[in-house]
C-alpha cells in the first residue's frame, strides 16, 4: 500500500479507537503476528518474520469495532481478530496484513447477574478473569481449560473450546446466553435473548465456531455455576482401553462425572507417569465427580461398581488429587513437548461405535507412514453417545529448514485428520480449524459446505474477514 | 545481544507460553498484547536471532514493573525480570534507549532523583523533618519514592516511630539505594556503586528501618548477589512497627473497623512476608481481605513507570479498587510508598487508602 492511502487509512483508525489504541509500531505487530500455532512458532524459532498486521487496533466496545469494520470494508482491507493469541490453528494470525484487531480491550465485566446465573462480559476478558469475578460472589463458570489463563471468551467462542469439566458442564458452545456480534458491515446485532428456543435457527451456533469469518463477537452471557459441596477424584488403571470405553459408556447412562480423562498406554508411561506418577503399564484414567454430598456419595458407588465389572484396578484418590493440582503444569515449557520437536493436537469426536476404531486407524496412519513419530492420545470429552479423541504426533527431529519443516507438518496432518475422517471422525474437536485444517473442511463437509460459504457470502461481501481461515 | 546464557535460555523458554497472562498488571490494564512475559521474551529472542533491532524492542522492556507476579504464577521456575533487566543494560549500553528514560536518567545526573526537582512544598517538608530529625542511632530508610512524591506520609513515620521512643533519623546521604538506576538500567557499574555508597552510609548506624519492602528486597537480594554487605541491622517497617507495639512501646487499641491490606510483591513474594501487614491490621481492627492477595498480590502502582505512562498506571490503580470494591473492601492499606500515592490518585468515592503507619497512628491508645 502506498504511504499516502496508509497515512489515511492510519488517521480514519485513529479516529475510531483513539491513538494510543491504533499501532504501527513494530513490537505490536511482531507481539500478534506468532500464535500458539507450530508453524508461527517454528517460523519465529528459525528466525523469520510471520505475516504481520499492519494497523494494530484495539477498539474498547462494538461500537468502535463497528467504526473499525466500516473502514475496512470501505478500503476493502483485511481484518483478523486477535483475542489472546493462544489458538492453536493459525486462526489468529493476519496472513493477509491489513487490520489486527485486539479484542483484549473488551474486556469489561458488565452484569454479575445471579438471577439469570449468568455474567455478561466483553468477548476480549481473559477467562480467568470472569472465573476470578464469579469466584467473588461464590461461583464458578466451569470452563477450565489449560488455557483459562491466557485465552479470551471471545477466542474461546470463535474456537468452539472446551474445559476439564466438560462432561458434567458442557462445552463453551453450552455455556452461552447471550452474544452481542458486530458484522462485517458494521451492524451490531444481538442473539435472541436465550439460547433454547423456536425462534428459527440458532444465530449463537453461527456465530460461535466461525473464527472470526463472520463477525466479531464483542460481547457475552457465559453461564455461572454454584460451586460443588464436594469435589472427589477416584484413578483406575484398566488393562486396556476397550474396557475402559464399554465402562464409560454404561457410567455415562446412568450420570455424569465432571472429569473423565483416559490415557492410551503410550500417554500413561510418558506424560502421566512423569506428572501424576502412575509407574503401571495399562490406561490410566482419571473420574471426578462432584456437586451435593449425598448425591455424589452415590455416584462413587455406582463409579466403583460400574468400573469394577470391567476389571479396572481402583487407584485411589491420590493420583486424581495430584493430576487436578497439576493439570496445567503439563502446559509449561519444560513440560510440554516445545521445539525443536514438531507436535500437535489432531482432536476429533465420534459416537462410541467409531472412536476406537478412529483411534487406532489414526495411530496406524502416522506411526506407518512416519516411522519417526509417536502418537499419543487421551480422550478428555464424554457425553452419552460419544468421545472425543486428543491424538498428538510428536516428532523429536523435523527438518532445520523451515520450508521443508512446514510441508512435512502440513503433510502429517493431512494424513491424521484425512484418516479421521475416512472413519467417521470430524476435522476438529475443540481448537477449531484456522488456516491450519482450511482445506480439510470440504473433504469434511461435502456439498454442506456452501451453507457455510453463502453465509460468508452474504455477510461478508468484501472478503474482509479473517481470510484463509475456516475454508472460507 | 550480550546476555548471560540464563537469561537467554530463560527469554527462549517464556516465548512461547502465555500461561502468566493473566496475571500481569501492566497487560491487564491497558490491554496489549506486547504486555506480558511471552511478548517480551518473544521480542528478545528475535533480538538474539538478529531478526529485529535492539531499539525496536526497547520501550517494551520498560513498561514492565518487575512486580514478579509472573514469575510467581509459573511452574517453570523461570523469572523473566532476568533477561528484562539484563536487556536493559544492553539498551543503555548500546544508547538504545527511549527518550523518556533518557529524561529520567538526565534528571538522575543534574538533581540526584530520577523524579527531577521536588516540587517546594515537598522540599520544604523534606527539609523540615531532616533538621528535627537529623540525629539518632536508627536510620529510616525512606528511598527515593517516598522521598519525591510521599513526603507527608514519611512525616507521619517520623512521628510514630519516635513516639515509640526509637532514637530515629533522617539521612539524606544514605537514601538512596540505587533501586532506581536499576530498574532504569540494570546492573551497571553506576548502580552498583551507588548501591556501594549507600551502604557505606547505613554501616554508621545501628539499625536501619526501611520504609520501601521493594528497596528492602532491593538490598536483601540484588545487593547481597553483588556483594554489598551491611552491619548495620535491617528491617522493614511492618517489623518494626510490630516490634514496637508487642513491647508496648506503642499503645495501641483495637476496634471493630475492617482494614484490607494491599500486599506489596516485594514483602509478599521477594522477602516470603504475607503475615507482618495483617499482623499489624490485626492489633487495630479486623481483616477483610480481597481476591489478589499474599503471595498472588497484585500490583497498584509503580512510580518511576508513572513518570512516562500515567494512563496505564492509572488503569492499574483503577484494577486494583476494581478488586476491592467487588469484595466490599472500604478501606485499603498500603505497604508501598508507590502503590499508596497512586491509589489514593485514583480513589473511588466512598473508599479510603492509608498506609499501615498511618493506621497504627489513627489507633494510637
Ligand atoms: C497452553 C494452552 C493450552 C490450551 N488448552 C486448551 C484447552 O484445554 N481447551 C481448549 O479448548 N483450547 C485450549 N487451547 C487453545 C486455545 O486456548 C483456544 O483455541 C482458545 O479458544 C483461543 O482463544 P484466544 O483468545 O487465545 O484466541 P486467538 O488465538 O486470539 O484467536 C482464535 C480464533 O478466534 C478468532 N477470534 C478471537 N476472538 C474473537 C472474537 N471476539 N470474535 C470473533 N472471532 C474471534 C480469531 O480470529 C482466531 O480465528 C490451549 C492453548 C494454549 C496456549
Ligand atoms: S514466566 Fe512462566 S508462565 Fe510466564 S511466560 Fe515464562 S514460562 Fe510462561
Ligand atoms: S514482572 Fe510483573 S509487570 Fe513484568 S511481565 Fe511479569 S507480571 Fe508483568
Amino acid at each position: 500500500m502506498n504511504e499516502f492511502l496508509f497515512t489515511q487509512i492510519l488517521t480514519e483508525l485513529e479516529d475510531a479507537v483513539g491513538k494510543e489504541n491504533c499501532s504501527t509500531k513494530l513490537v505490536d505487530k511482531v507481539a500478534h503476528s506468532v500464535d500458539y500455532f507450530w508453524l508461527s512458532r517454528m517460523w519465529a524459532d528459525r528466525g523469520r518474520e510471520m505475516p504481520m498486521g499492519d494497523f494494530i487496533v484495539s477498539p474498547k466496545d462494538a461500537q468502535e469495532v463497528s467504526k473499525v469494520l466500516k473502514i475496512a470494508n470501505y478500503y476493502k482491507i483485511p481484518v483478523t481478530t486477535w483475542g489472546g493469541g493462544g489458538g492453536t490453528q493459525g486462526g489468529a494470525i493476519p496472513v493477509c496484513g491489513g487490520i489486527l484487531l485486539d479484542t483484549k480491550r473488551m474486556n469489561q465485566i458488565y452484569d454479575i447477574n445471579e438471577q439469570g446465573m449468568y455474567i455478561e462480559c466483553g468477548a476480549g476478558a481473559i477467562y480467568k478473569h470472569i472465573e476470578w469475578a464469579a469466584n467473588e460472589r461464590g461461583y464458578s463458570t466451569m470452563h477450565f481449560p489449560s488455557s483459562l489463563t491466557c485465552s479470551t471468551v471471545g477466542g474461546f467462542l470463535a474456537h468452539r473450546g472446551i474445559g476439564v469439566v466438560s462432561t458434567k458442564y458442557g462445552k463453551i458452545d453450552d455455556m452461552v446466553l447471550q452474544m452481542e456480534v458486530v458484522l462485517p458491515n458494521g451492524d451490531i446485532i444481538n442473539t435472541s435473548s436465550a439460547p433454547k428456543h423456536a425462534a428459527g435457527p440458532d444465530l449463537n451456533q453461527i456465530f460461535i465456531g466461525s473464527e472470526g469469518t463472520l463477525g466479531i463477537i464483542t460481547k457475552a452471557q457465559i453461564r455461572i455455576y454454584i460451586q460443588p459441596e464436594v469435589r472427589r477424584f477416584r484413578g483406575f488403571l484398566f488393562k486396556n482401553m476397550h474396557a475402559a470405553f464399554e465402562a464409560s459408556r454404561e457410567l455415562l447412562q446412568i450420570f455424569k462425572p465432571s472429569v473423565m480423562r483416559l490415557y492410551d498406554d503410550a500417554e500413561t508411561a510418558s506424560l502421566i507417569k512423569k506428572i501424576v506418577g502412575v509407574a503401571k503399564p495399562g490406561a490410566f484414567m482419571n473420574i471426578a465427580y462432584e456437586g451435593k454430598k449425598e448425591l455424589v456419595d452415590v455416584e462413587e458407588k455406582i463409579l466403583l461398581e460400574t468400573f469394577a465389572k470391567y476389571g479396572a484396578e481402583d487407584l485411589g484418590s491420590e493420583y486424581g488429587e495430584k493430576w487436578w493440582e497439576e493439570k496445567i503444569t503439563f502446559f509449561y515449557p519444560g513440560h510440554m513437548m516445545d521445539l525443536p520437536q514438531m507436535f500437535g493436537t489432531m482432536d476429533t469426536i465420534a459416537p462410541y461405535d467409531k472412536i476406537e476404531e478412529i483411534y487406532w486407524a489414526m495411530k496406524k496412519a502416522i506411526e506407518t507412514k512416519y516411522p519417526n513419530i509417536k502418537f499419543i492420545a487421551h480422550f478428555s470429552h464424554w457425553y452419552e453417545w460419544g468421545a472425543m479423541i486428543y491424538d498428538r504426533f510428536i516428532c523429536d527431529n523435523p527438518p532445520q529448514d523451515p520450508i521443508e519443516a512446514m510441508k512435512l507438518h502440513n503433510e502429517v496432518w493431512t494424513t491424521g485428520v484425512r484418516t479421521a475422517l475416512a472413519h467417521g471422525g470430524v476435522v476438529n474437536d475443540h481448537h477449531g480449524v484456522g488456516i491450519k485444517l482450511g482445506r480439510l473442511m470440504k473433504e469434511q463437509y461435502g456439498p454442506a459446505m456452501q451453507v457455510f460459504e453463502g453465509l460468508k457470502k452474504s455477510l461478508d461481501p468484501n472478503g474482509i474477514m479473517n481470510p484463509f481461515k475456516l475454508g472460507l | 545481544m550480550k546476555i548471560s546464557d540464563k537469561a537467554r535460555q530463560q527469554a527462549e523458554s517464556c516465548r512461547f507460553c502465555w500461561m502468566c497472562r493473566h496475571v500481569c498488571p501492566i497487560g491487564n490494564a491497558d490491554g496489549q498484547e506486547r504486555n506480558n512475559a511471552r511478548a517480551r521474551a518473544l521480542m528478545v529472542s528475535y533480538v538474539i536471532r538478529g531478526t529485529e533491532k535492539l531499539e525496536d524492542i526497547a520501550t517494551n522492556m520498560y513498561e514492565c514493573s518487575l512486580c514478579g507476579a509472573c514469575a510467581n504464577n509459573c511452574k517453570t521456575g523461570w523469572d523473566p525480570r532476568l533477561f528484562i533487566q539484563e536487556v536493559k543494560t544492553q539498551i543503555i549500553l548500546e544508547g538504545k534507549e527511549p527518550e523518556y528514560i533518557r529524561k529520567l536518567l538526565d534528571n538522575y545526573s543534574s538533581c540526584g532523583a530520577v523524579f527531577g526537582k521536588m516540587d517546594k512544598g515537598a522540599q520544604q517538608l523534606l527539609q523540615k523533618m531532616q533538621e528535627e530529625y537529623s540525629d539518632g542511632k536508627v536510620l529510616l530508610l525512606a528511598g527515593e519514592m517516598a522521598v519525591n512524591k510521599d513526603a507527608e506520609s514519611l512525616e507521619k513515620t517520623l512521628k510514630l516511630l519516635s513516639k515509640g521512643s526509637e532514637s530515629i533519623c533522617l539521612d539524606k546521604s544514605a537514601d538512596n539505594t540505587g533501586y532506581s538506576l536499576w530498574y532504569l538500567t540494570g546492573k551497571t557499574k553506576e548502580t552498583v556503586e551507588c548501591a556501594r555508597k549507600c551502604a557505606e552510609a547505613l554501616n554508621k548506624y545501628e539499625k536501619v528501618v526501611v520504609y520501601n519492602p521493594v528497596e528492602l528486597s532491593f538490598i536483601r537480594h540484588e545487593w547481597k548477589e553483588w556483594g554489598i554487605t551491611l552491619k548495620a541491622r535491617v528491617v522493614g517497617l511492618n517489623e518494626e512497627l510490630l516490634d514496637l507495639i508487642n513491647n508496648d512501646k506503642l499503645k495501641v487499641r483495637k476496634s471493630d473497623i475492617e482494614y484490607s491490606l494491599q500486599d506489596n510483591f516485594a514483602y509478599a513474594r521477594e522477602l516470603d512476608d504475607v503475615t507482618s501487614g495483617r499482623q499489624l491490621i490485626e492489633k487495630v481492627g479486623i481483616v477483610k481481605d480481597m481476591l489478589l492477595i499474599n503471595k498472588e498480590a497484585n500490583l497498584a502502582g509503580q512510580l518511576i513507570m508513572n513518570e512516562y505512562m500515567p494512563n496505564t498506571m492509572k488503569l492499574v490503580a483503577k484494577n486494583r479498587w476494581m478488586n476491592a470494591m467487588n469484595m466490599g473492601c472500604k478501606t485499603l492499606v498500603t505497604e508501598n510508598p508507590d502503590e499508596h500515592v497512586l491509589l489514593k490518585e485514583n480513589v473511588p468515592e466512598g473508599y479510603k487508602v492509608i498506609t499501615v503507619e498511618e493506621m497504627v497512628l489513627d489507633n494510637l491508645a
